[in-house]
């Protein structure tokens, strides 16, 4: 008797499950901000939907969607790479979107033309000089660290490195194989040390006269230059950023976005986070808390970011971050960058 | 031959059952296997073209500074504290371990910051010294340094076998080298080390797994091991093919490392006779025990007191920003992750051993050992295995059954950390005379009341020490909680990483905090275990 009692109330648990099934939206993030969490936190007092969200590298959350197929839980895949959401888009794991809000919130430059994916911030892979050695006019374009006045003066991270990636695919993009081959031969010539550290350890190495030129992550600078550490905050002041390229095709920038995913169960959902991370509110939510640019044009950046002063964006189709990656790669791999 | 005997033997269900186990356990390296045939090579060739040789030279170089500081660190304060009575010895003898409660990774990126440019040493020298500050002005990002830091994080298992070691040999073989006249160091080098080289040897042996294993630590310092190969397989080429096929290469250097182990250690099995006495501590004269006191300061120092004083000062730092209540929910969930996997783990490895212990049979031995090679597999990759697996159980299920579940994570960190698990319980089994066994079947004891009525009880410090190595490992997990956690759910070890990569270090200070400090005083309860077991003071 006892465990027909029990049988029944699970029964009618799980019945009154189904009927009232909680409003959410599940994301496969490769972002994992503080700052995202508490745009999730407001989007759900404003609209109920719950964010659910998986943090992992953007290649293991591909592989996974990829491999769930049709019973994946996930609504929206985050990438700080349109690289990665092209390449999803290639796999087949996205559903186009088209929706007037989200265009009329994002510039036109920055969309995806296939319509695949949405942008939310961007961010800009800059120069930073030492002040005392380098004089701003000296510097041009990412072509010119090829120079020989570099020798043994540039800094900058691994290949490994998603954004490094992304720079060389550019290059490719813009100005072919070749010649980004003869680019990464010169500039390794041109290295101050083996490629190593993250943004902000190049920083610290023109700081102690290891190198005079970094190639750097605008948003690592951003951080850098909020630490909590007074030495670090020097280190910072004694660089400048310098934005490459501005008389020819502009900076090269990459975006972070979102993607619907092929099989999203709560697409409504999905899509209403996307028009809420591109209104106003969110972005100026992301500018306040980050040292990104926001994606929407009436939104600007935080206070630091704007002292560097605007800049002309390379227009490049940010798919091609994504299509000349395996041949960025092999450029790396055949000019010894690390 | 084997098959049959096992049909016909009276334990056939006991076996049959550790080999089903036995095949869950590997499910996951073996569903990679199987794809193995199937890949495509164009990746793979292109690394071995171009890459392999640049990753085989700096694994290696990488292994053997790594091993080198290990040894270092280890042996010598090893070998001090077993033989001599000296103040500060027991306090010694405790925080010698505790380096181990402190993630590679956080060593690693904790030193990069102390001593960078704007790191405290550096700074120090330009602020009082500035005339010699040129001279400590370097870029110590160098694989040499890496080593020397790895050496430091993972000494304590080489520590903690050339103790037990040391204190067992006894003084009869020390008494007897003296007689015939070696000095003191050469009854070190002639005697104590061949015969302690066995445990050294199986130290060494899980530093050059945790080695091969390690990604964060030696990406952040630039250098290009087979892991660092496989992610970029992985991540940069988004060939999983290329992934698999060099994590199985991977598989193939550790297997060639657990025969030259196993090799050895049969060969120079030494059997701690009962009735080598154990032998009285010597009392050190003034000059060598200050030279005692400064060799067992140094890996202290140097692995835990520094990095952890450190972090200590990130916390006061950022103490406005921390989210207190979030920590300490993460520090539920990785308490209570960590402790369910271990107790999995310690409860699987008894299985299997006792299973082997009481069939006798050949066929339980391997399956013993081969159990183990979860350990030899980066985590991402084991987490790749079962992403496989479940989806395509759910996919045939055409709903999702266990994927993005507890369930698949904590398989996971069974299959990973078995090995773990496996070799403070099996070296204690080891000890104890196969009389126990055969009196215990004599009376009609099946395997679970051998377990419960003999085993258990006599080897509770062995599965207290598992219980803790295996936690204390589960705790700093990352890869696998990375990509088979489900919805919402972080770990200290995951959001330590988070702040890590995007370069907030300070603000990971309290996350880290945590696990050193829970991973220490698990190591402490563990000291006096081992003490217990081996019967030393």
């Amino acid at each position: 008797m006892k465990i027909l009692h029990i049988i029944l109330i699970f029964a009618l648990l799980i019945g009154c499950d189904t009927e009232k099934k909680p409003q959410e939206v599940n994301l496969y993030s490769q972002r994992h901000y503080k700052v995202d969490e508490k745009q999730y936190e407001n989007f759900t007092k404003k609209t109920g939907i719950k964010v659910n969200y998986i943090k992992a590298n953007a290649d293991e959350l591909l592989e996974r969607l990829k491999n769930e197929g049709e019973n994946s839980p996930a609504d929206l895949f985050v990438s700080v790479d349109a690289g990665k959401l092209q390449k999803g888009a290639e796999l087949g794991l996205f559903q186009k979107v088209s929706n007037s809000v989200i265009e009329n919130n994002v510039s036109k430059d920055l969309q995806d033309k296939n319509g695949y994916w949405i942008p939310i911030t961007y961010r800009a892979r800059v120069l930073v000089y030492s002040n005392q050695r380098v004089k701003k006019e000296d510097l041009s374009t990412y072509e010119d660290l090829s120079n020989e006045k570099w020798k043994g003066r540039i800094l900058v991270r691994s290949s490994s490195n998603a954004y490094n990636q992304a720079l060389m695919s550019s290059i490719v993009a813009n100005l072919g194989g070749d010649v980004a081959s003869n680019w990464s031969k010169a500039v390794v010539q041109n290295f101050a040390r083996d490629p190593k550290g993250n943004d902000r350890d190049q920083v610290k190495a023109i700081a102690a006269g290891q190198g005079d030129v970094a190639i750097v992550n605008s948003y690592y600078i951003g951080l850098l230059l909020s630490s909590e550490k007074e030495e670090e905050l020097n280190a910072g002041r004694s660089v400048s950023v310098f934005f490459p390229n501005q008389g020819d095709r502009g900076s090269h920038i990459n975006i972070s976005g979102l993607a619907l995913a092929k099989n999203s169960p709560n697409k409504e959902n999905a899509i209403k986070l996307m028009e809420y991370l591109t209104s106003e509110e969110a972005q100026r939510t992301y500018v306040n808390n980050s040292y990104e640019y926001a994606a929407n044009p009436n939104v600007k950046p935080s206070k630091i970011v704007q002292s560097w002063g605007e800049f002309k964006r390379d227009n490049l189709d940010l798919n091609k971050l994504g299509e000349f990656r395996e041949e960025a790669l092999k450029i790396f791999d055949s000019t010894g960058w690390k | 031959m084997e098959i049959k005997k096992i049909l016909f033997s009276n334990n056939k269900r006991w076996i049959i059952g550790s080999f089903i186990l036995a095949f869950l356990v590997l499910l996951p390296i073996l569903t990679l296997l199987v794809r193995l045939p199937t890949l495509e090579n164009t990746t793979f060739k292109y690394l071995w073209d171009t890459l392999l040789i640049d990753y085989t030279i700096s694994t290696f170089y990488l292994l053997i500074i790594t091993c080198f500081f290990s040894l270092l660190f280890a042996v010598l304060p090893a070998w001090i504290i077993s033989n001599y009575q000296f103040v500060g010895r027991k306090f010694f003898d405790i925080v010698l371990y505790l380096p181990l409660a402190i993630p590679t990774y956080i060593m690693a990126f904790t030193y990069a910051d102390i001593l960078s440019f704007t790191g405290p040493l550096q700074v120090f020298f330009r602020k009082n010294f500035h005339s010699i500050s040129d001279f400590v002005n370097h870029d110590y990002m160098q694989v040499e340094i890496l080593g020397l830091l790895m050496g430091l994080a993972l000494y304590p298992y080489v520590y903690s076998v050339s103790r037990v070691s040391f204190s067992l040999i006894g003084s009869n073989y020390i008494n007897l080298s003296k007689n015939l006249g070696l000095s003191t160091t050469k009854t070190f080098f002639k005697v104590i080390l061949p015969l302690s080289s066995p445990a050294i040897i199986s130290g060494l042996f899980l530093v050059i797994m945790e080695v091969l294993n390690e990604y964060g630590a030696v990406k952040y310092f630039g250098v290009n091991t087979y892991t660092s190969g496989i992610f970029r397989a992985y991540g940069s080429m988004g060939d999983v093919g290329a992934a698999i096929q060099l994590a199985v290469l991977l598989l193939f250097v550790v297997l060639v490392f657990i025969y030259i182990e196993k090799k050895y250690h049969s060969r120079f099995k030494f059997y701690y006779s009962s009735n080598s006495k154990i032998q009285k501590l010597s009392i050190l004269d003034k000059k060598s025990y200050l030279l005692s006191i400064v060799v067992c300061s140094i890996p202290f120092f140097l692995g835990f007191l520094i990095p952890f004083l450190f972090i200590i000062s990130n916390i006061f730092l950022t103490y406005n920003q921390i989210d207190f209540l979030e920590l300490i929910e993460l520090t539920l969930n990785s308490v209570s992750v960590s402790t369910l996997a271990s107790v999995i783990v310690v409860l699987v490895v008894l299985f299997f051993l006792i299973v082997e212990k009481f069939t006798k049979s050949s066929f339980n031995r391997y399956i013993s050992e081969v159990i183990s090679l979860g350990y030899a597999v980066p985590g991402a990759v084991i987490g790749l295995g079962l992403i496989i697996l479940f989806t395509s159980i759910d996919r045939s299920q055409s709903s999702i059954v266990f994927y993005g579940s507890f369930f698949v994570l904590i398989y996971a960190y069974v299959v990973r950390f078995l090995a773990v698990g496996k070799s403070p319980i099996k070296s204690s089994l080891e000890k104890h005379p196969e009389s126990y066994d055969e009196t215990a079947k004599n009376l009609g004891l099946g395997p679970f009341n051998l377990l419960k009525k003999i085993h258990i009880p006599i080897n509770k410090f062995a599965i207290v020490t598992a219980l803790i190595v295996t936690f204390i490992d589960l705790l700093k997990e990352l890869p696998i909680t990375l990509i088979l956690r489900p919805f919402n759910f972080d770990t200290l070890a995951t959001q330590t990483y988070e702040f890590a990569i995007e370069e907030m270090i300070p603000m990971s200070a309290a996350y880290s905090l945590i696990i050193i400090v829970i991973g220490s005083f698990l190591l402490i309860i563990l000291k006096n275990s081992i003490n217990k077991q081996i019967n030393v003071s």
